[in-house]
């Protein structure tokens, strides 16, 4: 789990994370994690969702967030991903986004699973 | 104006307060942290809708905007948030994705102060924010000063222009618009303005105009406008010339200011600086600066140049009289009448005078005033000294009539000094000494007249005027006294009468009467002085007869002006009777030459004072050219015998002569004779022989004050001491003269004297 981890998240990243809380006074990596599980879940839902009702505009809204918030803690792979599909959509080329989208679907729970344990442990993940 | 310092735009608040509004969790907590870690105070917004909301009562330094938000976007909020009041330049941020063109435009179409891509370099942020905030400030106080400027253009009525070459007219702002009484919006065309111009300016501005451009030099000048609502304004016009970058004019930059109010100011000091508030002639300095431009056209044209001095006469007494006012009056009406005599141009001239040509040192002319009652004419151009002594004549001329203050009537005369360029000075001061040595020979002259500077005239100006102002003064101070040299008949050792003399006890020191009688005589202070001298004598008179039973005649000395005033008559009968005494108390004695010179005019007032009681005698007999035929028409009394005959007396058979023929005219005309200077005994002996027994002179007393006359005669004649008595009464051959005889009668004896 902990090597699984290692591989969708990017160290880079979530070691400038640490530097904005050097000494973990405010828990910061902790509530930036809870809030991507949060905001993650609740956009896996609305993205699951827009995807059975076919509303591109509610996959993009999706896509978007998830872009930006994936990119903070270092989710680089679901970030370009989201990336990929909000630019698709942009151009309307439909071209391989079923596909984009199955991948999306699969990064994302892979990127919920490797953040999950880390808050089960409060502190700092080693 | 001092204005108090802004802070620098480097100076930012300590923690800048950012709204920051995402609707992503984890972007708005991570972007916050960091933002509160570089030193920001962050207050979060999860959507726009929330974020107008903590806007409605909340100001912050800048905004942080997600572009991308369900809701309200950030270009909603954006547009929302600049309508609101005191919002229109708050620094808007809009976070936009790297690759998103589209968002970055709608950004900056929505209001945005600018955009910035999001990234995980927090950084970055945070520098762009305190970019913004330093940008923003500048930008507050540039409005500020621009507001400011705007004001204080407007209050200077100041306003700035451009003009490109190839325009047609210069771009003018609001202010500049406003100068010219142009509304904003109109854009005149450079003809337009220049028809506001004063045609006669139009030509000089426009010269001045092309040679600044030609020249690619500063333009600076002063023009008159008449604008468009008829207001004459004066506009000062100041530009710079604009050059690109290979150095050709390409147009100016400058500014436009009424300045109007400040000349008029301007003027109005240099007015009160140059010119007499009393009389509004030019002053002292504005004078001695004509003289200066006159004298140096003179220089160069090689004519002569004339400073007319004029003093007017007695002006101290108007102003002592009648009061300041009164003279303030008379100065005005004096600087009137003076005007008129020259060819006078009120302009000041500092700056024009240069530009009007060869013959502008005509527009010199001028009457100014020095002070007080001086005045100064200026003839910049005169042919020879007789041009001037006409403009001096014209000006006594126009003095001659009366001038009324109130209902009174006055008649000022000038004294005029003339000094001429280059013969009487090279330099104005030299000019104006010159002129004032003139102008005092003419006061000591009897004045009301003019004269050329001579330099023989120097030094003796002041000194004679201190003279006649002490002299003036004397008769206020009692400083004058009457001597007193007895009239004696010698065969009865008697006092027969008395010869008053006037002396001035001057600081205490006896003023020989040839010091100031001529003096008195020439400056007509001889009036005032004669008519103190005769109540004086009636005065002495009364004292001498309480004293001893004097009831003879005091002589007093008159020139023959005196004789020509009608109320002498009066003023005699007025002193006699103040003082209780007849009027044969007091006698008056003419000199024959006086008389001779003067007697159609002096005939009447003869007869009057005969008819009165009052005698006349003819001082100085022998020394005139008497027309016998006259002498016995004239209502006199008595000759005397000039002393320079009774000097030569034993001496030149001529002067015995002479004597004897003088008596024998006053015995025929029935005259008293009486000689005087007689200093001998011998003299005394052949004036008596040849039949004159009444004589004056050292050998009797000299003239003394009235107290030591009274001393000499209680301790001298009555005691008969002295070596006169005696000698003469042994003869008594000889018939005394007619008047003599007449007299012995009204003589009281001696015997009524006091005897100490």
């Amino acid at each position: 789990m902990n090597g699984n981890g290692v591989t969708v998240l990017d160290a880079e990243a979530l070691q400038r994370l640490l530097e904005l809380d050097p000494d973990g006074r405010s828990r910061l990596l902790e509530r930036v994690l809870r809030a991507f599980e949060s905001s993650a879940k609740r956009l896996g839902e609305q993205f699951r969702d827009a995807r059975t009702r076919g509303d591109m505009a509610g996959i993009r809204h999706v896509v978007h967030t998830l872009k930006s918030s994936s990119a903070s803690i270092g989710a680089l792979a679901l970030a370009r991903i989201c990336a990929e599909i909000e630019a698709s959509i942009r151009s309307e080329s439909v071209a391989g986004l079923p596909e984009r989208l199955d991948a999306m679907d699969r990064e994302l729970k892979a990127v919920l699973q490797a953040v999950t344990p880390m808050l089960s442990t409060p502190g700092t993940p080693t | 104006m001092t204005l108090r310092a802004e802070p620098l735009a480097d100076d930012l608040p300590e923690r800048p307060r950012v709204l920051l509004v995402d609707d992503d969790e984890v972007n708005l907590l991570l972007t916050s942290v960091a933002l509160q870690d570089q030193g920001f105070a962050v207050t979060e917004a999860s959507s726009g809708e929330k974020a107008i909301r903590v806007l409605a009562d909340w100001l912050p330094d800048i905004v942080v905007l997600d572009a991308v938000m369900p809701g309200l976007d950030g270009f909603e909020t954006c547009r929302e948030l600049r309508v609101l009041p005191g919002y229109e330049s708050l620094p808007v941020l809009m976070l936009t994705g790297l690759d998103d063109d589209a968002s970055i435009t709608r950004a900056y179409e929505a209001g945005a102060t600018d955009f910035f891509v999001k990234s995980t370099q927090w950084s970055l942020l945070a520098g762009r924010l305190r970019y913004l905030l330093r940008a923003s400030r500048t930008r507050v106080e540039l409005e500020r000063s621009k507001s400011r400027l705007a004001r204080a253009q407007d209050l200077a009525r100041m306003g700035s222009f451009d003009w490109r070459r190839g325009q047609d007219g210069p771009v003018f702002s609001i202010e500049g618009l406003r100068v010219f009484g142009i509304g904003p919006g109109e854009q005149p065309s450079f003809r337009s303005l220049l028809r506001m111009v004063p045609e006669e300016e139009r030509k000089a501005f426009l010269e001045l105009t092309h040679s600044a451009m030609d020249r690619s030099t500063v333009l600076a000048t002063d023009i008159h406008a008449r604008l468009v609502d008829g207001r004459q304004r004066i506009v000062h016009i100041e530009a710079e010339p604009e050059f690109n970058e290979h150095g050709n004019l390409v147009g100016y930059t400058g500014i436009v200011q009424d300045v109007t109010d400040r000349r008029l100011a301007e003027d109005r000091i240099r007015h009160l600086a140059n010119f007499d508030t009393l009389t509004g002639l030019p002053n002292r300095r504005q004078l001695i600066w004509r003289a200066e431009r006159a004298l140096e056209h003179g220089r160069r044209l090689g004519h002569e140049v004339a400073l007319l001095l004029i003093d007017l006469d007695r002006f101290k007494l108007i102003n002592d009289t009648l009061g300041h006012g009164a003279g303030d009056e008379l100065l005005m009406e004096v600087s009137r009448r003076l005007r008129s005599c020259v060819r006078h141009s009120d302009q000041v001239l500092e700056s024009s005078l240069e530009s009007v040509g060869v013959r502008s040192h005509r527009t010199l002319e001028a009457v100014g005033r020095l002070g007080g009652d001086e005045f100064v004419a200026l003839l910049p151009e005169v042919v020879d000294e007789a041009d001037a002594e006409r403009v001096a004549t014209r000006i006594l001329e126009v003095m001659r009539k009366p001038i009324m203050i109130g209902l009174q009537e006055c008649f000022v005369t000038a004294s005029v000094g003339i000094a001429i360029f280059p013969r009487d000075g090279a330099s104005v001061a030299d000019l104006l000494r010159n002129s004032d040595i003139a102008m005092y020979s003419v006061k000591s002259a009897g004045r009301n007249s003019s004269s050329l500077y001579r330099p023989n005239l120097a030094g003796k100006g002041r000194e004679k005027l201190e003279l006649e102002s002490a002299l003036h003064k004397a008769i206020e101070r009692n400083e004058l006294v009457l001597h007193y040299q007895p009239k004696i008949d010698v065969r009865g050792a008697r006092m027969v009468g008395a010869e008053a003399l006037m002396r001035w006890k001057r600081h205490g020191i006896l003023v020989p009467p040839g010091d100031f009688i001529p003096l008195a005589e020439e400056t007509g202070l001889i009036i005032p002085l004669s008519e103190w001298a005769i109540r004086e004598a009636a005065r002495q008179a009364r004292i001498w007869q309480d004293n001893f039973g004097f009831a003879e005649s005091i002589a007093v000395n008159l020139p023959s002006r005196l004789f020509e005033r009608t109320d002498l008559v009066e003023y005699i009968h007025n002193a006699v009777t103040t003082y209780g005494v007849p009027h044969h108390a007091i006698q008056l004695e003419i000199t024959e030459t006086n008389l001779m010179q003067q007697l159609q005019n002096v005939i009447p007032s003869l007869h009057r004072l005969n008819e009165i009681g009052v005698e006349i005698s003819i001082d100085d007999f022998g020394t005139g050219y008497s027309s016998l035929a006259y002498l016995t028409t004239l209502p006199i009394s008595e000759l005397k015998v000039d002393r320079s005959f009774v000097r030569d007396l034993g001496m030149t058979p001529q002067s015995s002569a002479v004597v004897t023929a003088i008596i024998a005219l006053a015995r025929s005309l029935g005259l008293r004779v009486i000689a005087e200077g007689v200093e001998n005994l011998r003299q005394m002996e052949v004036l008596h022989r040849l039949g004159c027994g009444i004589m004056q002179g050292f050998l009797f007393s000299k003239p003394q004050p009235p107290e030591d006359i009274e001393r000499w005669l209680q301790q001298t004649v009555l005691p008969k001491k002295a070596p006169w008595i005696g000698q003469a009464s042994s003869s008594d051959d000889v018939e005394p003269a007619r008047a003599t005889r007449a007299r012995e009668s009204r003589a009281k004896p001696f015997g009524k004297l006091p005897i100490a």
